[in-house]
């Protein structure tokens, strides 16, 4: 077969916009389909140092690395450029800016990415391709004939099996050759015919596409949706023929998933195995980290090494009241001594010694009451400094690293596409789609962190649908283990009233927003790629830069929470709001009037909020009231502030004061049935 | 014969597309008039798996009886 050359006119290849991290080098654009190992080879060329920032107007995530000469931008996987979902516009944009395109194909699957290749072909865009996976290939006897791929599609080809590092090192040749590939004639005209509108050849082709945003920046009207099906059509065919060409030995048919693969996307051992994956996860997030790391970080490290030298530093010279605790090996107080230090410990450096002494080497908690309001607004018992690195560095940091590390084995391996295809039955009762999974899970480890995570859902419905329940039904680590440890003395009656209550909560709003939001649904139509055993080193390097990210765009939110709860505990406003919430905590949740303050506290740390109410002595069905109410009530500053980011100032306000009325309305429901 | 209808192991040709942009995903995918399909698994509430130019998709129940098909 033969594809009659095309004469090429000058095209103009202009930089419309800028993108994040702008520098003046060429600009070499990593694109593939999800699953082709495109990370892989980003990481391989990337070296250390990578800039992960959100597209502009979006909240995709797009990293950016130096590489030689060029400016190295990755994109989301994409099996084609169009406006479909926020990812593809994403991808979309930075292609259109792009000087030189890396696509990644897989080998075993021609069929499907060759598209993709072909499309960025017709954008006139130079391009190369690296045909990765080609071991898999030959496992399952394909032959795949790289140099007639490469004549096909007039672009330099290369085979690589890139978690092996075979072939990589033959990238940057391959980048020096890109170029421009054949395109169909009849297409090729068209294309010109539309450039003298809108100025590139790529946009052009997705103008002709139907693409309805591209078409609107250069106030012309996209083709309508025949005429895309026309291109794609015949795009299709060409991809056909030239794999026709290009593969050899198609005609055997195989059963290409491994047993696992195939197991647990089939009814009988699905299940089951999903629930074995989820139980791994649990211990090593849930028991592993959120216990035994987070116990010697937070409470060894951060508290009893950082805040108090932080502190100890701070009181030097500064009127302080120190109280010293004495605990035992349950944590309950043996002793307790205050002293107050008016020049400061430094300032009666024998007096502080003594106390020390006193202490010695037990086990022990200090408390620095200063005198200066300042120095109480940064480091007292709700300093925003000594808070927020404590609690970030020291308890959310292991979290997040370990469901990152563990999300990335599951990304990685293939099983999380499985995952979402077993539930996606299930999650559309809340009106998700299978995908929505992550996020839900992630909420069990950090509702902030999964709130971000929120962004890979397809529509804003789904993101909005998701962050509703995140914020609302689901309880984070740092709560769930005070909330356990509550129930475990209220009972099995208790735990299962609260259970029922919280889970019915969560499908009666997921079903009212999947009925009242306009909208539907959007369809489960997901690619199950092979399982790999995953490479430790590409998951490692992924838990990086997803924690890294996560620390970057959430840090400031937690000690902006911090800050303002200082001040208002400073200021004095904190006891108002208690005294303003007695009324409804006494007559309407039935509760003690101390847990006011457990309920404000939970604003700054979910788990602050239910920890409040261990003091109480409640009885079992106050204990499930008191519960429900923090549950459902406001997550953490920290989330509160990185939805409104997320989801805008508006509906992140109408989900915030929902939260407030329902948690406080159900937890008086709950409470006036069954007190 | 719609696609939701295919019992497991079975094999089949698609027919007919449903139109939108979802054509355009399946295009895109490969998954075009005339391409051969096989069942792999079917799970509880409709979701279908199914295989084709030796990759597998994970298809919701209502997206597969858009699918019209003949089975071989």
């Amino acid at each position: 077969m033969s594809v009659p050359s095309v004469e090429h006119k000058p095209h103009h290849h202009i930089r419309t916009e800028s993108l994040p991290g702008d520098t003046l080098k060429p600009r070499v654009v990593l694109v593939g389909n999800p699953n082709v190992g495109k990370s892989v080879v980003f990481n391989y060329l990337s070296g250390l140092y990578v800039d992960v920032s959100n597209f502009p107007g979006t909240t995709v995530e797009v990293a950016k690395a130096s590489y030689l000469q060029y400016d190295l931008f990755d994109t989301p996987g994409v099996y084609g450029v169009s406006s479909f979902n926020d990812e593809e516009r994403v991808a979309r944009d930075i292609i259109l800016n792009a000087d030189i395109i890396v696509n990644i194909v897989d080998a075993v699957h021609l069929e499907r990415d060759l598209f993709l290749t072909q499309q960025l072909i017709d954008m006139g865009k130079r391009v190369c391709v690296i045909v990765n996976m080609i071991d898999e290939a030959r496992k399952q006897k394909l032959a795949v004939d790289l140099a007639t791929l490469e004549e096909e599609l007039d672009v330099p080809v290369l085979g690589t099996v890139a978690i092996r590092k075979e072939g990589l090192d033959g990238i940057h040749a391959l980048i020096t050759r890109a170029r421009e590939g054949r395109q169909r004639e009849a297409l090729h005209a068209e294309l010109h015919r539309m450039l003298s509108v809108v100025g590139s050849q790529a946009e052009a082709l997705l103008v002709l596409e139907g693409d309805p945003i591209i078409a609107a920046r250069h106030g012309i009207a996209a083709s309508d949706a025949a005429h895309r099906e026309e291109i794609y059509i015949d795009r299709r065919n060409r991809v056909n023929r030239i794999v026709h060409h290009v593969v050899k030995d198609v005609q055997t048919r195989k059963l290409l998933s491994t047993r696992i693969g195939r197991a647990s996307v089939s009814p009988w051992f699905g299940f089951p195995i999903l629930a074995f994956v989820l139980y791994l996860v649990y211990l090593f997030v849930g028991v592993f980290v959120a216990q035994d790391v987070v116990g010697i970080t937070e409470g060894d490290i951060g508290k009893g090494i950082v805040e108090f030298h932080i502190k100890e530093f701070i009181a030097a010279h500064a009127a302080v009241t120190v109280t010293a605790t004495l605990l035992d090996d349950d944590d309950e107080v043996i002793e307790e001594r205050a002293e107050r230090f008016a020049n400061g410990v430094k300032g009666e450096a024998d007096r502080w010694r003594s106390m020390r002494a006193w202490v010695a080497e037990r086990p022990a908690e200090y408390d620095f009451a200063f005198e200066n309001p300042w120095l109480v607004l940064f480091f007292g018992e709700f300093g925003a400094v000594t808070m927020t690195l404590t609690y970030l560095v020291f308890l959310l940091l292991p979290l997040v690293l370990g469901f990152y590390f563990a999300l990335s084995i599951l990304e990685d391996s293939g099983y999380l596409p499985r995952l979402a295809t077993l539930v996606d039955r299930t999650l559309r009762f809340v009106g998700l789609n299978g995908r929505a999974v992550i996020p839900l899970i992630l909420g069990f480890g950090c509702v902030t962190m999964a709130t971000i995570t929120t962004r890979l859902l397809g529509t804003q419905r789904e993101k909005t649908i998701a962050t509703t329940i995140l914020q609302l039904a689901i309880p984070c680590s740092a709560q769930l283990g005070v909330i356990a440890a509550l129930l475990a003395t209220a009972g099995v009656q208790a735990t299962l009233i609260y259970t029922g209550v919280i889970f019915a909560f969560l499908v009666l709003v997921g079903t009212i927003m999947n009925r009242s939001l306009p909208g539907e649904i959007s369809p489960l139509l997901i690619d199950l790629p092979a399982m790999r055993l995953p490479q430790l080193n590409n998951v490692m390097k992924k838990t990086g830069f997803k924690t890294w990210f996560f620390m970057k765009e959430a840090s400031p939110w937690f000690f902006i929470g911090a800050l303002a709860v200082s001040i208002l505990q400073v200021t004095g406003a904190l006891v108002h709001i208690m005294d303003a919430l007695q009324p409804l905590v006494t007559g309407w949740l039935q509760l003690p009037r101390e847990a006011a303050t457990a309920f404000v506290m939970g604003l700054v740390r979910r788990d602050f909020g239910a920890a409040g109410l261990y003091d109480l002595s409640l009885s079992p069905y106050q204990t499930v009231a008191a519960l429900v109410t923090i549950t459902l009530f406001v997550p953490c500053v920290a989330s509160l502030m990185v939805m409104l980011k997320e989801r805008g100032l508006h509906e992140g306000m109408i989900i915030w004061v929902g939260s407030l009325v329902l948690a406080i309305g159900i937890g008086g429901v709950v409470s006036q049935v069954l007190l | 014969m719609m696609l939701n209808h295919l019992a497991k192991g079975l094999r089949a040709r698609i027919t007919a597309l449903p139109d939108g942009e979802i054509r355009s995903q399946f295009i895109r995918l490969g998954l075009v008039e005339g391409a051969e399909v096989r069942c792999m698994d079917r799970l509880p509430g409709g979701t279908i798996i199914v295989e084709f130019c030796r990759q597998e998709i994970a298809l919701s129940g209502e997206l597969a009886a858009s699918i019209a098909i003949d089975q071989l």
